[in-house]
């Protein structure tokens, strides 16, 4: 096997392995409100998330939506700067999920590439105002915009049936909620699964497997990164799912349908518009305005600045990892230096999911009350709390 | 599309996103009201309810609408594939060379 066949093996592996984060790193973003308002059991929301995942990815077909494109100079890209690129993103997906944030997958992933270029060739390898205008700013206004509209429309929407006993309303209420959410979880398949194909299409352009006039990636990618995002959704983000479900605001079906059909129109539109934005940035300002907009609701701003913050530092971050990443597999070089790399990255993986470990969370505590921060609370003193706080009513 | 940021296509954004993104949700919870009114479970100004057939039906009238709605979202995110597998360029799919 020569060097540039392993490195695609390689890659591809890796891409995979990214696409798998991006499914349960972005679960939360169409499901934490149906999981939080009881309009869905846990499980009934990431198995129907993960088949429209699936059916979404299947859906992509534009092999133009490479990514990092108009981000970095694409003749200066090698496997090995999509490589390191790759574990930036994944290290800081997996990061942020055992602290709970929802931190955009695409911004990671970009960081992570970002990175890797800068190392290898230096500051004329990126396309910096592409930087800028097409991932910095819309990732600035998508939150203000989503959280505008689900303020408007969760005000309305509580205004419309105030009077109505809640019992009347719930059940409507429940149906829209999850038809909105589906919406939200098929533009993510569609959108995210499309990211991980650019990656393996070029990597196999790169190495001479395909061809850049074919039009659509080969069968088996298209499967596998469906697969692979339908995997990840279905094992569930539960940190990230607790956090944008209980931790932002406490969530009823009125708010939830508000913040999921801002966030479906709001991504929906923007891509018509020729954006992509973040759905993560979008489902979580949809959040935070469906807390604006319900009449005495309170917000934890503290839990959004936490998030707003995490933003901030995801491109630099998984940039650095890029980097690091870049530079070992770099100067040791060859397949020892492939190897290492991947080696470092399924290390690093195992330590955070042991960490994560200590105090799980899942399907059975992830709607359990929040006590001021993620694992507070949902370890097994919890039943017994419960218990006598129902005893005592 | 020049410039760091496209300030029409932001106006364009929030202004569509505030007709769809708020404007469905506020069409069926109005919906959810009147058919309430419509089976007699709330009254619209503090009398008695009373049964009224035609609540009921404008009711469902604003639900189908949003279900419409829901399929054209469905239509639009499945519209590269649509156009590429039938030829049916639909909601501004974009044409491929």
């Amino acid at each position: 096997m020569d060097l540039q066949l392993f490195l695609l093996i390689i890659v591809v592996v890796t891409a995979l392995a990214f696409d798998f984060t991006n499914g349960f790193h972005d679960t939360g973003n169409a499901m934490a409100t149906s999981i939080a308002s009881g309009a869905l059991g846990p499980k009934t929301a990431v198995t129907l998330s993960a088949s429209l995942n699936l059916v979404g990815a299947f859906l992509s077909t534009a092999v133009a939506a490479t990514i990092a494109k108009g981000l970095v100079d694409a003749g200066l890209v090698t496997l090995e700067i999509v490589f390191a690129g790759l574990v930036g993103g994944i290290v800081w997906n997996l990061l942020t999920w055992l602290l709970g944030i929802p931190s955009s997958s695409s911004h990671a992933l970009i960081g992570g590439i970002v990175g890797a270029m800068l190392a290898a060739v230096g500051g004329h390898g990126v396309i910096w105002k592409g930087l800028v205008s097409t991932v910095l700013i819309p990732a600035m206004l998508a939150p203000f915009i989503a959280g505008l509209v689900a303020t408007i429309g969760t005000w309305l929407v509580y205004r419309a049936v105030k009077g109505v006993p809640e019992a009347r309303t719930d059940r409507g209420f429940r149906y829209g909620q999850i038809g909105s959410a589906s919406l939200v979880s098929l533009a993510h398949g569609t959108n995210d699964a499309q990211k991980t194909m650019g990656v393996i299409f070029l990597a196999l352009i790169s190495y001479g497997a395909a061809s850049k006039t074919d039009t659509l990636p080969p069968f088996w990618v298209i499967l596998s990164c469906a697969a692979a995002i339908a995997a990840g959704t279905y094992l569930g983000g539960w940190r990230v799912i607790r956090t944008l479900g209980k931790g932002l605001v406490e969530i009823k079906s009125p708010q939830g349908m508000a913040a999921e059909t801002s966030s479906a129109a709001i991504i929906l539109l923007s891509s018509h518009f020729g954006y992509s934005l973040s759905t993560t940035h979008v489902a979580t300002g949809s959040i935070l305005g469906s807390g604006v907009g319900k009449p005495g609701a309170e917000v934890r701003w503290g839990v959004a600045g936490r998030m707003a913050a995490a933003w901030l530092i995801t491109l630099p971050s998984a940039a650095i990892v890029g980097a690091v990443t870049y530079f070992i597999t770099h100067l040791i070089g060859g397949y020892a230096g492939a190897a290492v790399g991947f080696l470092l990255l399924v290390a690093v993986a195992g330590a955070i999911w042991l960490q994560s470990r200590k105090a799980p969370i899942d399907s059975k505590n992830v709607n359990d009350e929040w006590e001021g921060s993620l694992t507070a609370g949902t370890s097994e003193k919890v039943p017994a709390v419960k218990a006598e706080s129902t005893s005592a009513v | 599309m020049n410039g760091w940021i496209n300030p029409t296509a932001v106006f364009q954004i929030i202004v569509a996103g505030l007709i769809i993104g708020a404007g469905l949700p506020a069409l069926f919870s109005i919906g959810v009201r009147l058919n309430a009114e419509g089976v007699g479970v709330v009254s619209h100004d503090g009398a008695a309810p009373q049964k009224n057939p035609m609540l009921n039906a404008v009711s469902w009238v604003l639900f189908a609408v949003v279900f419409a709605a829901v399929i054209i979202g469905v239509l639009f995110i499945a519209r590269d594939f649509i156009a590429h597998n039938t030829g049916l360029y639909l909601l501004g799919a974009p044409h491929k060379k």
